[in-house]
């Protein structure tokens, strides 16, 4: 009897209680550390430079430190050689107590100096704050400097750019999946809106009419995505083993648009223009009512719902486009402070404090680096055409 | 949700558009708040029609042989004054047997390219509904949306956007 009782209260509790974990972003934001990497040893040749270089950007990137030269809080030790294998000993040793944070062993191709600086920068985050950091995370996006729109990815920093696709088409919207390894898309190679995965040549998706915004649940199972096939855009869930489709949303004089999963798997935010204008709407994975979370702004798009619990999305205020986070279950709001431009297609870093969006001025789109406490926005990615809609890998 | 109450729904769907074409005011009882069954006069809609899968079908047309259509600023409705060109269509597709058309969906470069992407098939879809309720076989006619993708126009101001609003006929 008792054992039934506690099967019951766990269903309850997995069924009921499905608002997601949310984790409050301080705004004030404690000071910076100061960290000295003088003291660290480094061969005279490219990769290793590269690899110091790399580091203390990433170090300063984190939004947590600040690189000096002296009197620092922080000192970082050891020594960084290249050869056939690059090979970086790191020693972190808090300055007033002599206390060790971190000191490991990290190895590398001879190649990846900049990969191996991500690295070791997100062990020192991680080793001194406690918090993930965003150095070895990627951003995906599309770039037109073919003249094409093709899928592009880079390292957090902007750098170590490369073309994914060479559709010679039109692609939209990429979207990482859950592992981080691979791409989902929306693109006309075949003619018509159809979703594709990078390294699969068969479409995920190509019913009749529109086939966009495939968006891997976090169990990669099934996928949230926009199709039209029944006569207007709306929101199904595709299981990825068997094929079946559930349709979520039934607004056949609406538009439904942009799904995202949340953090557990269980909701899906979206936008809907069901009141007249798009604003941002959660729907379980279930279907039922969507319950409307965007209040501010003529119309509100794009959302990404963070591991951090939060969602941030595009807001239309006094006629520009600012990034809006909100908190799904207090739908407490605030926006992010920003110039002039155009700032949309928010998503959540890796380490779940920065965004990076695109920004648009002037008709030129670049890709920015905005963080949620307080350091100033960081350009990642500009000229050679527009670069828009970025996508985060997990 | 239970296949009962699926199909009430589906049936309350169908009785609303049957109202509607009626040209009688219906409230459609059973949708949610969320979807209201409001707004929808001067909608051409005639309610969903399901697309064919576009395996094997032509992916391209002519463009050259009918005028656009233009829309106005996130509306996916036909307006009066653009519905004598998808009347040309109708006639013309009735006329020759063989063929059909692509209906192109367009938006202007505001609002975000995902949500243009679903607006621009809305477009598609409502010239379609329309081309249908003249009395084209459905199966002649495809719907893609290039949402902002394609403009016509690529200024940034009133005009160019006005341009970019638009359906256009891809006839095969």
């Amino acid at each position: 009897m008792k054992r039934h009782w506690f099967v019951v209260a766990a269903f309850l509790a997995g069924s009921c209680v499905s608002a997601p974990r949310v984790i409050e972003i301080s705004k004030k934001g404690e000071g910076k550390i100061s960290i000295n990497l003088s003291g660290y040893r480094t061969g005279n040749d490219a990769a290793s430079k590269t690899f110091i270089s790399v580091l203390k950007a990433d170090l300063n990137r984190s939004g947590y430190f600040t690189v000096s030269s002296a009197g620092a809080q922080m000192n970082v030790a050891g020594s960084c050689t290249a050869g056939s294998q690059m090979k970086a000993d790191v020693q972190v040793y808090q300055a007033a107590t002599r206390q060790r944070k971190l000191g490991k062993t990290y190895q590398a191709p001879a190649n990846s100096a900049r990969g191996l600086a991500h690295k070791v920068a997100d062990e020192i985050v991680f080793a001194v704050i406690g918090k993930k950091g965003m150095a070895s995370g990627k951003i995906a996006m599309v770039g037109t400097r073919t003249g094409r729109k093709e899928l592009y990815i880079c390292d957090m920093d902007g750098k170590n750019m490369r073309q994914v696709t060479k559709d010679n088409s039109i692609v939209v919207g990429p979207r990482w999946t859950p592992d981080g390894k691979n791409l989902t898309y929306t693109s006309y190679k075949r003619g018509y809106p159809n979703v594709f995965m990078t390294g699969r040549g068969k479409p995920l998706s190509s019913h009749g009419g529109l086939n966009a915004s495939g968006a891997i649940s976090p169990n990669g199972k099934s996928m949230a995505v926009i199709l039209s096939k029944d006569g207007n855009p709306e929101l199904y869930i595709k299981s990825l083993r068997t094929g079946r489709l559930t349709r979520l949303t039934k607004s056949q004089r609406y538009n439904e648009a942009d799904p995202c999963w949340s953090p557990d798997g269980n909701h899906i935010v979206f936008v809907s223009d069901s009141s007249g204008r798009p604003q941002i709407y959660i729907i379980s994975k279930n279907g039922g009512k969507a319950n409307r979370v965007s209040s501010s702004g003529t119309e509100s798009v794009a959302p990404d719902w963070g591991k951090n619990g939060l969602i941030t999305y595009s807001s239309r205020v006094g006629g520009k486009y600012k990034v809006m986070i909100v908190n799904p279950v207090s739908r407490t709001a605030r926006q992010l402070e920003s110039d002039w431009a155009d700032y949309e297609d928010p998503c959540w870093a890796p380490d779940g404090r920065h965004i990076v969006c695109s920004r648009t001025a002037n008709y030129q789109s670049s890709i920015y680096l905005l963080d949620t406490l307080k350091d100033s926005p960081v350009t990642l990615i500009s000229g050679s055409g527009d670069w828009y809609s970025p996508a985060c890998s997990p | 949700m239970n296949k009962m109450v699926l199909k009430a729904l589906i049936f309350t769907i169908i009785a609303g558009s049957f109202a509607l074409v009626g040209g009688c005011k219906s409230k459609n009882a059973n949708s949610a708040d969320l979807y209201g069954s409001d707004n929808l006069y001067g909608d051409p809609l005639m309610g969903d029609m399901p697309l064919n899968d576009t395996m094997g079908l032509p992916t391209d047309g002519d463009r050259s042989m009918f005028p656009a259509v233009f829309f106005a600023y996130d509306s996916s409705q036909v307006n009066p004054e653009e519905a004598g060109k998808c009347e040309d269509v109708a006639s013309y597709l009735k006329k020759n047997g063989s063929g059909g058309v692509i209906v192109e969906g367009h938006g202007d470069e505001r609002g975000s390219r995902e949500y243009n992407l679903a607006l621009g098939e809305r477009r598609a879809l409502a010239i379609r509904d329309y081309l249908i309720s003249l009395g084209v076989n459905p199966a002649v006619i495809q719907t893609k949306s290039l949402g902002e993708e394609l403009p016509e126009n690529m200024g940034h101001d009133e005009t160019a956007w006005r341009m970019n609003r638009r359906g256009v006929f891809a006839i095969y």
